[in-house]
């Protein structure tokens, strides 16, 4: 369930809008942020809020590679998928933190803090192999660039359970 | 009109023609799998790739993509071109199961075409293929992702076309999913054609689902008899059962789709379980008999009736599902043999609405259902499309979708899969709405349309005066006048007797201003048009003949395809009139209460065993061709029939006409009579058609030029005054529920819902009820329990409840029929 706060910001935000499903996507990374994810209840009850069916708005979700719709760690760790980032080693980055955080591809970490994903070139190819976590991006990946960034957020992650 | 050569041959098209098109005019089938002609282009399979030698265009193209133009130079046999298709279908069969051993596409798979016509024959990528997990879709269709190319073509036919939307595309890249949010039944009631759009095997036909080969099935063009709009279909058959129905094309009917209904409705004729076992042994007394001797005696019960009595003390009904062969033979035989009817209506409003609709729909205001699609404004009164006929509201929906404006005044709370504006309004004040609708319309008629027309103009302008109009009202007023086509659709279930023919002078109205405007009436069956032309205004119905019989003066009924317990409204009586008969002669297919009661039973051929005419709700002859009959080989191969009887092989049972034809001894010169002969005898309208097969499968619009303004509509009944504390109780159609089909095909039961009364929320509120209550309905002859639907879109002062199978509505004893409020209790 929704929360009835969340509900009623959500309503003035599609409100303000021409037309209510140019709001799918603003609506979803709001659900997002409270809970880390749009469950299937969510996304029924967000498709209701914008009177949408749950299938044109699961057409949206699973279109884009920012909403989840399964449980994901803290911090998504998305590491780049294509050509430039192949070329300059993208699979050893991949195992790296695989092996380090023992998850594969698409997995979680046992402490819940990481989720490692794919995701297409994000435009740092002169910077490759790169990835991106949440919202920042780190190219020039090296096992020593990543042990650092990873366990700095750990640390962030202990103290205040926000970045 | 451009000019073009596609592989050295030249054409001219009509502007805006598709190459792909084009080609195919030359014969020459360019494969695809995205593009197709009710969706349009989109470009998503780039497997129409063809080579632009000269004109605008150079180079591999989409052939769905581009225009035809003046000098243009095309080849579709360009090595370029062949190899680009290859690599194609190569990509596309990357991820493929090789399924098709255990597909039920297969043999009719465009995929396999096309992947047979690409050349595509060896797998090179070496990895792993692509797999989903399937969903669950309801009865009717399996679903079997691993076999998708992403086309789009499902979800373009389902969202667009239909206006549904819970099927659609999801995921992106090679992810790419069809299907719903979740498992569950699709909600369009148009689900069936998912079957035949997808070029391969995700979606397949679940009832017919491992039953049979595209290779060993008899088909034969038939045509759906289940509402009035007669759609075209593609029966088929194998081992003497109906396998599958699939669309047909027909451009101005159907176009390439079916409903649900029409498409999954057919497993009657196959014969059901208990006691819906369709009826194979003729009976005489409730004892088997054999063929011959039934027909036998029936004659010589009918002969001695006759002789005891005289001739009008035997009476004939048929229906309105009855083909045209069967009711003509009836007309024929009453009189020739002086019998009493033929009847085919149940109660004299019925008779008298479908009549007047006969009568006033002339050629140059009736429009088939490719015009509605056409139209720029679409007024829907007193009908409602996705109920009585369902392929009508898919129609209204492309209407809609270029703008059309879409206004619908009903009783009932209409739903079309479109936006529509909809005024809830009792019957008696549908035509005062359609009256304020029309009138500003009308101000610009032509400077001198007739006394006729004048006369019908000041009367609608003293209707439209009589309510106030509601606000939204005059918006759409100056719609109408803005438009150029509209289209006026009317039904004759809840509607007055006066409305079809009001409906029909507001049509001829907007002509005389100057539009090109079309009228489109939805009657109550597939056999309506035929029933309506053989009777006259004053035709007797099936109420004059239960008096008749109860009076004693019919003593033998005939019934043929027809189940009167099935429609008159007050079971107790009938079951009493029927004891008092001396013979009750029934020719079915159905194993329906009459045929239980029959004193004789000959049981009936269907429509897939016969060849069977109908005439559409807009006159147009509609031939369906039997698909397997008795006697013929089973082709090919030589098994027998699925189903072990005592029948004599090529004996099988006759269709209605030939069996009604043998019991009133019909003079015949040559063995049987041919229906080119007798339809004629009895509807001079077909004397024109000439013999042999008489008439095209998809036969010319049987229409005159038209009566003109006629003065029917005027004859408008006594009503209840404003203050009436009642309800008129209207009993309408479902889809999926009401209909004798849907009574005897089991392969229906899984899409049919509980039956609800639907109220107005004023009303309901008045009454201490809310949505979802159950309530007991107090009738004249006992009462029935219903759950309520309330809604605003319902009309104050009506209760619309389905002629439902799950419910005892032949209570009612007569119509119209009136509730007290006091009557209505919540339980
Ligand atoms: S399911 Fe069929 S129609 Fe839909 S995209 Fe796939 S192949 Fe095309
Ligand atoms: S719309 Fe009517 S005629 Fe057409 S398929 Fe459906 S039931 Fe049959
Ligand atoms: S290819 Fe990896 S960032 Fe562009
Ligand atoms: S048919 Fe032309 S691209 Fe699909």
């Amino acid at each position: 369930m929704l929360p009835d706060e969340l509900k009623v910001k959500l309503r003035e935000v599609i409100a303000a809008a021409e037309s209510p499903r140019e709001k799918a996507i603003d609506v979803m990374f709001e659900i997002q942020e409270l809970q880390g994810w749009m469950s299937d209840q969510a996304m029924v009850e967000a498709a209701e809020l914008l009177g949408m069916t749950p299938l044109e708005l699961e057409e949206l979700a699973t279109f884009y590679d920012y909403i989840y719709r399964s449980p994901v760690g803290k911090y998504v760790i998305k590491v780049c998928d294509s050509t430039v980032c192949w070329l300059e080693g993208r699979r050893r980055v991949v195992d790296y933190i695989a092996s380090r955080l023992a998850i594969p591809m698409g997995g979680t970490s046992a402490d819940g803090l990481f989720t490692l994903l794919p995701v297409c070139c994000i435009g740092y190819c002169d910077r490759a192999p790169a990835m991106v976590i949440n919202k920042r991006v780190f190219g020039n990946l090296t096992p020593e660039k990543i042990d650092r960034i990873l366990s700095q957020l750990a640390k962030n992650a202990d103290f205040s359970g926000s970045e | 009109m451009p000019r073009l050569i596609i592989d050295e041959r030249e054409i001219e098209v009509p502007e805006g023609t598709k190459v792909i098109d084009a080609a195919q005019r030359l014969g020459i089938v360019i494969p695809r799998f995205c593009y197709h002609e009710a969706l349009g282009s989109v470009g998503a399979c780039r497997m129409c790739a063809v080579k632009f030698l000269q004109g605008p265009f150079k180079g591999v193209q989409m052939s769905c993509m581009v225009d035809a133009r003046d000098g243009m130079v095309v080849s579709t046999t360009d090595e370029e071109a062949v190899q680009f298709r290859q690599r194609v279908i190569e990509l596309l069969m990357m991820n493929h199961p090789l399924d098709c051993p255990v597909c039920d596409e297969g043999g009719q798979c465009l995929l396999q075409d096309e992947t047979v016509s690409g050349g595509h024959a060896r797998r090179r990528f070496p990895g792993p293929k692509r797999t989903y997990r399937d969903q669950y879709l309801g009865p009717y269709i399996k679903h079997e992702m691993n076999r998708c190319i992403h086309c789009y073509r499902c979800s373009r036919f389902y969202q667009e076309f239909c206006g549904y939307r819970d099927l659609g595309p999801l995921q992106i890249g090679s992810r790419m999913y069809f299907g719903r949010f979740s498992d569950g039944p699709l909600e369009s009631p148009f689900s069936g054609n998912l079957v035949d759009i997808c070029p391969t095997g995700v979606y397949t036909d679940k009832t017919a689902r491992f039953k049979l080969r595209r290779w060993d099935l008899q088909r034969a063009p038939s045509v759906c008899n289940q509402c009035s709009l007669g759609c075209a279909t593609v029966a088929n058959g194998h081992y003497r059962g109906v396998m599958r129905i699939e669309a047909r094309f027909n451009r101005d009917v159907n176009g390439y789709f079916l409903c649900d209904a029409g498409r999954f409705g057919f497993s009657y004729a196959n014969g059901g379980q208990g006691r819906r076992e369709r009826p194979l042994l003729p009976r005489i007394a409730g004892v088997s008999a054999s063929a011959p001797s039934a027909l036998a005696s029936a004659r010589e019960a009918l002969e001695n009736i006759s002789q005891k009595y005289g001739p009008r003390a035997i009476a004939a009904a048929g229906s309105n599902r009855s083909s045209l062969e069967s009711q003509a033979m009836l007309a024929l035989i009453c009189k020739t043999r002086d019998w009493r009817g033929p009847v085919f209506f149940f109660d004299p409003s019925e008779r008298g609405k479908t009549v007047a609709a006969v009568q006033e729909l002339s050629s140059d205001i009736a429009v088939s259902m490719r015009e509605i699609e056409k139209a720029d404004l679409v007024i829907v009164a007193g009908a409602d499309p996705l109920n009585e006929a369902p392929m009508c509201a898919l129609a209204i929906r492309q209407a809609a979708r270029k703008n059309a404006p879409i206004v619908t005044i009903d009783s009932r709370p209409l739903f079309l899969p479109c936006e529509f504006t909809h005024f809830p309004v009792a019957p008696e004040k549908i035509e005062h709405y359609l009256a304020m609708l029309v009138w500003k319309a009308v101000e610009k008629v032509a400077e001198n349309p007739g006394k006729d027309a004048e006369m019908f103009c000041r009367q609608l302008g003293a209707l439209s005066l009589e309510s106030a109009p509601p606000e939204a009202m005059a918006a759409f007023s100056e719609l109408l006048l803005a438009s150029k086509r509209p289209v006026i659709i009317c039904g004759t279930d809840v509607t007055r007797e006066s409305t079809p023919s009001f409906a029909a002078g507001c049509a001829r109205l907007l002509k005389c201003a100057q539009k090109e405007a079309g009228l489109f009436f939805l009657l109550p069956g597939a056999g309506s048009f035929g029933s309506a032309l053989l009777s006259g205004t004053q035709s007797q119905t099936f109420g004059d003949l239960v008096e008749d019989i109860e009076k004693g003066v019919v003593r033998a009924l005939v019934v043929s395809e027809c189940d009167p317990f099935h429609y008159y409204p007050d079971h107790a009586r009938l079951e009493r009139a029927v004891s008092k008969l001396e013979q009750l002669i029934a020719i079915d297919y159905f194993p329906s209460e009459t045929v239980e009661r029959a004193s004789i039973f000959y049981p009936a051929s269907t429509v897939f065993e016969t060849g069977s005419t109908y005439i559409n709700q807009e006159g147009r002859l509609r031939f369906a061709q039997p698909v397997h009959c008795g006697g013929a080989p089973i082709s090919p191969g030589e098994h027998p029939p699925r189903v072990y009887s005592g029948l004599v092989p090529g004996g099988d049972h006759l269709p209605a006409w030939k069996a009604l034809c043998q019991i009133a001894s019909m003079p015949r010169e040559d063995g049987v009579p041919a229906p080119e002969k007798f339809i004629p005898s009895v509807l001079p309208a077909f004397s024109g058609l000439g013999a042999g097969p008489i008439y095209p499968v998809d036969g010319p619009r049987l229409l005159s030029p038209g009566p003109g303004f006629t003065s029917q509509w005027s004859q408008r009944g006594e009503e209840a005054g404003e203050g009436a504390p009642d309800f008129e109780l209207l009993l309408v159609e479902w889809m999926f529920g009401t209909s004798e089909f849907a009574a005897w095909s089991d392969s229906l039961d899984a899409a049919v819902c509980e039956p609800h009364m639907s109220i107005n929320t004023k009303d309901a509120a008045r009454a201490g009820l809310s949505d979802g209550d159950r309530v007991s309905v107090e009738l004249d002859g006992g009462a029935f329990e219903i759950a309520v639907s309330v809604s605003e879109r319902t009309a104050e002062k009506v209760l619309v409840v389905p002629r439902h199978q799950l419910l005892d509505w032949q209570k009612i004893k007569g119509f119209p029929v009136r509730i007290l409020a006091g009557k209505i209790r919540k339980i």
